[in-house]
C-alpha cells in the first residue's frame, strides 16, 4: 500500500482552488511525509514559519490519533486525508474506518493538567479555527478549518 | 531519531536529534528510562530535535515523574523556537526546568 496525491492547482490567484487528496496506510512512517508537504503548503498560503509549524503539528496530531486510537497502531488501516481550499479557509478532512472515537474523552484532559496523555486534541482545538468530529456509517471524520491568512487580514 | 549520552560527574547528558513523533517516542522513552540509573541529575539536550509532537512531550512528562520518584533532578536545555512552541501549545512548560545551554543545565540552580 502506498500514498497517492492529487493536486488540482496552486493558490486561488489563478482562479483555481487548491485540493489535495491523500490515501495513507495507518503507518507512522508516513507521518513525516505529510508534515513535509503541509509545511510547504502553509508557506504557499502565506502563513509564517511559526503558524505553518502549528498547523502542521495539528494535522500530525489528528493523524496520530487515528493511528493510535482508531487503528490501535495496526499499520494496515486506511486514512483518507483531504486538504481543500474553500471560501476563505483551508479545510482538512481526516477519515478512517477504525474504532469510533469516544467523544466524551476528546479534550477531556484539563488544559493545565500534567498528565502525559490527551494533549493532541487540545492542540487541534487551539490551532484550528474549527474542529468537528462526525461518524457516518462505518467511517469517522474529523473536519478542521483554518482561516486563510489573506481572509483573516482583510476582515 | 538518534540519541547519545555522556556523563559529567554525577550528571548524565542525553542528546536527542531528529524527529520525535509516534514512530520514535517509544524508543525515546526506553532510552531515557535506561539513562536514569546511577546519576543524580539527568539533562536532555533538545537542540538537535527537528520535530516534536505531543507523544514526545508525553514521554518527557513520564521521565520527569520517574525522576521525581527516584529523587533524580531532571532538566532540559537548548530548546529551539519550534520545540518551545509545542511545549507552549501543550501547556506543560512550567513543570520542567528549562535552561539555555548545557553549562547552565549541568550546573542547575534557579
Amino acid at each position: 500500500m502506498g500514498t497517492s496525491v492529487e493536486s488540482s492547482a496552486v493558490r486561488s490567484r489563478s482562479g483555481v482552488r487548491f485540493k489535495a487528496e491523500w490515501r495513507l496506510p495507518s503507518d507512522p512512517a508516513f507521518l513525516p511525509v505529510v508534515r513535509g508537504a503541509m509545511e510547504r503548503l502553509c508557506a504557499v498560503f502565506g502563513w509564517d514559519e511559526s503558524e505553518a509549524r502549528s498547523i502542521t503539528l495539528a494535522i500530525d496530531e489528528a493523524l496520530t490519533n487515528v493511528i493510535r486510537h482508531a487503528y490501535h497502531k495496526r499499520p494496515d488501516g486506511v486514512i483518507e486525508f483531504i486538504c481543500e481550499e474553500k471560501e476563505g479557509v483551508l479545510e482538512f478532512l481526516v477519515s478512517d474506518t477504525g474504532d469510533a472515537p469516544d467523544l466524551a474523552k476528546i479534550c477531556a484532559r484539563a488544559r493545565e493538567s500534567h498528565a502525559a496523555g490527551g494533549m493532541g486534541t487540545h492542540i487541534i482545538r487551539d490551532v484550528m479555527d474549527t474542529s468537528d468530529y462526525r461518524r457516518a456509517g462505518m467511517a469517522n471524520h474529523l473536519i478542521m478549518t483554518k482561516r486563510l491568512k489573506r481572509s483573516a487580514e482583510s476582515s | 531519531m538518534k540519541t547519545s549520552f555522556r556523563d559529567q560527574g554525577n550528571v548524565r547528558i542525553v542528546a536527542v536529534e531528529g524527529d520525535v513523533d509516534l514512530n520514535s517516542s517509544g524508543e525515546l522513552r526506553r532510552v531515557l528510562f535506561a539513562a536514569l540509573g546511577g546519576v543524580n541529575r539527568l539533562v536532555i539536550n533538545l537542540g538537535g530535535i527537528r520535530y516534536l509532537d505531543s507523544s514526545g512531550i508525553a514521554t518527557l512528562i513520564e521521565v520527569l515523574k520517574e525522576c521525581q520518584k527516584t529523587k533524580t533532578e531532571f532538566a532540559l536545555f537548548a530548546m529551539s523556537p519550534a520545540v518551545h512552541e509545542v511545549f507552549r501549545l501543550t501547556h506543560v512548560i512550567k513543570i520542567f526546568r528549562v535552561y539555555e545551554n548545557e553549562e547552565q543545565a549541568v550546573g542547575g540552580g534557579a
